[in-house]
């Protein structure tokens, strides 16, 4: 240990000479760092990769006869990106925990009191979450339609990048897992509690959105159609399985609006709470 | 510097921190002190913007802490030691740090070796002891080289090496002129490391001092004398203006020393069995001045733990 510190001559009154002000550059440096020195961001990721693509291959082999014969009555578009539904999971867990491992732990109040602009705070986690889930689930999504397309093919039902919807899907795949993501995120602010608000995330996402489809009436339609995960996903899907849905970029806009909400409540409460 | 001015934080109807006003100027260290429950960790996590007063304001050289233009050069604190993500080597933590306020890298290493942590920094912290988390969390502090730093129970968890080590660092870092603020519920830890005195209880500033000025106040003495003719002494003491209780068998006089006392005695021709002099100790003091205070109190079937105090204590 050694007895005397560093230091630059110091005076005491001095409002750091010499130091820049620092803003959002610096705020998502840290964010980034964070991201990857944990290691539940770095198996999530792993789980989102192998999920994705691996499944949407295996479903690909094991129902490209099926496709091929109609037997399935199924588009070949509708499987391209089908393990997103289980990446879709993955990316809920990441934007959670991004925020409530912090509260968790109570790094979140080395993190405040590091960048004490808490609008700052949130807006550099959500770049490092979208950037993170959005060239993670376009990669996913791309690998899964290599793999799985090579079955297709045999089968003679492969399906073209060119063809309608499904270079729009492969990047949907990435602008809605990063949508997720900041969906989580904003969950996770009002929540601050990561199996709470995990379970609250899958629930609306996975379990109500599908759920949502036997309500009776015009009215029960509509409410699925507009369920987060129901809207969001049709634009990382080159055919819906479903006929009752919105339009791809009808739903994403949607989900968007559904995600800004939460941010926004999150936003709020960061803002208002004590740390 | 820091400085406070009426600084007050309400939970719904409760009172924690109490119109405080204050100053911690460079140069010194200034221990904050008070019992458990009093307001200190409230007050300091006001003062680096975790919480919003609900009254009063509290600045860092001259500005809010959100408005600094990088804060962890500005003032640098340790608040509780586990703030941070147990799956984080020590190094990754203070590399995020840095990060965030524009620190140079180089700096991470000169922390880390300054408060002995270098051959453990690529460990995860969730697996370091509350004295390695306390030692990590004074790196954090320092990070920033900045010239305020506030300590929230600094020496908690540390073995006797590291309490002193704590000590002479909170004072070396006041020797060069940075404003140091170092919060305890013991007062013989700030005894030996504070200049100045911030006592609170129950939210309220109930002495703001010097050290020197808190002991000539608080920690008076008395000369304890026995004799056989208690009655006598106790009317030829009074009658020379002195200040006499009486306790049982002995008499307490205040304002005068021992010799003083044996002088008087022994001119009047007066036995005198013993004749000591008593100091309280600081602790005395500080459980005086905050016996009002305490949040909370043990129940008063609890057997009375250390029966030397009785001796000890002023009245």
């Amino acid at each position: 240990m050694t007895a005397t510190i560093d230091t630059v001559h110091l005076d005491p009154r001095r409002n750091v000479p010499g130091v820049r002000r620092v803003g959002f550059r610096e705020a998502l440096a840290a964010e980034w760092v964070k991201f990857w020195t944990v290691r539940s961001t770095r198996w999530s990721l792993a789980m989102l990769f192998l999920l994705g693509a691996g499944l949407t291959t295996l479903v690909c082999w094991a129902a490209a006869a099926a496709i091929a014969s109609g037997e399935a009555g199924e588009s070949p578009g509708s499987f391209i990106t089908w393990g997103l539904i289980f990446s879709q999971l993955t990316a809920l867990a990441v934007g959670t925990l991004v925020i409530t491992g912090e509260y968790g732990t109570g790094m979140i109040r080395a993190t405040l009191a590091a960048v004490p602009r808490r609008g700052t705070v949130l807006a550099a986690k959500a770049l490092v979450l979208t950037g993170v889930l959005f060239v993670a689930g376009v990669v996913t999504a791309v690998l899964g339609y290599l793999g799985g397309n090579w079955f297709l093919d045999r089968e003679g039902v492969g399906v073209a990048l060119t063809d309608d919807g499904v270079l729009r899907s492969l990047l949907g795949s990435g602008l809605y897992l990063a949508g997720l993501g900041l969906f989580a995120l904003g969950l996770g602010l009002l929540i601050r509690h990561t199996a709470a608000a995990l379970t609250i995330g899958m629930a609306l996402v996975l379990v109500i959105g599908n759920l949502a489809y036997v309500l009776p009436g015009e009215w029960g339609e509509w409410v699925a159609k507009l369920l987060p995960g129901n809207a969001g996903s049709q634009v990382a899907t080159a055919v819906s399985f479903n006929p009752v849905a919105l339009g791809p970029w009808t739903g994403f806009a949607v989900f968007a609006a559904e995600t800004a909400v939460v941010l926004l409540a999150g936003y709020v409460v960061l803002r208002r709470r004590d740390a | 510097m820091i400085v406070a001015r009426g600084l007050t934080k309400t939970y719904g109807e409760k009172t924690v921190v109490d119109a405080l006003s204050f100053t911690v100027e460079p140069g010194r260290v200034t221990g904050f002190l008070g019992p458990n429950g009093a307001g200190k960790s409230t007050t300091m996590r006001m003062v680096v913007g975790l919480d919003r007063p609900t009254a009063g304001s509290v600045t860092v050289n001259g500005r809010s802490y959100a408005d600094s233009p990088a804060p962890l050069r500005e003032v640098g604190a340790l608040l509780e030691a586990r703030a941070l993500h147990p799956g984080r080597t020590a190094r990754n933590h203070l590399r995020w740090l840095a990060a965030s306020n524009g620190i140079p890298r180089t700096r991470i290493d000169e922390v880390l070796d300054l408060v002995g942590l270098e051959s453990v920094a690529d460990q995860r912290v969730g697996r370091f002891s509350l004295g390695m988390g306390q030692r990590l969390g004074i790196a954090v502090a320092l990070l920033g080289d900045p010239p305020v730093v506030v300590l929230d129970e600094p020496v908690n968890g540390l073995d006797p090496e590291g309490i002193r080590w704590v000590r002479n660092l909170a004072r070396e870092l006041a020797g060069q002129g940075r404003a140091v603020l170092v919060s305890s519920h013991l007062m013989s830890e700030m005894a030996v490391t504070a200049d100045h005195l911030l006592v609170i209880g129950r939210g309220r500033m109930l002495a703001d001092c010097s050290m020197g000025r808190f002991i000539a106040d608080h920690a008076a003495s008395h000369v304890r004398v026995r004799t056989p003719r208690t009655a006598d002494a106790e009317a030829l003491l009074r009658s020379r203006g002195l200040d006499v209780d009486v306790h049982g068998g002995e008499l307490r006089v205040q304002g005068v020393d021992a010799a003083g006392v044996g002088d008087l005695l022994g001119d009047a021709g007066l036995r005198v069995h013993e004749l000591t002099l008593v100091r309280s100790s600081l602790e005395d003091a500080f459980m005086t001045l905050t016996a009002d205070s305490v949040e909370y109190v043990a129940g008063a079937h609890t057997p009375t733990v250390e029966p030397v105090r009785e001796a000890q204590a002023v009245r």
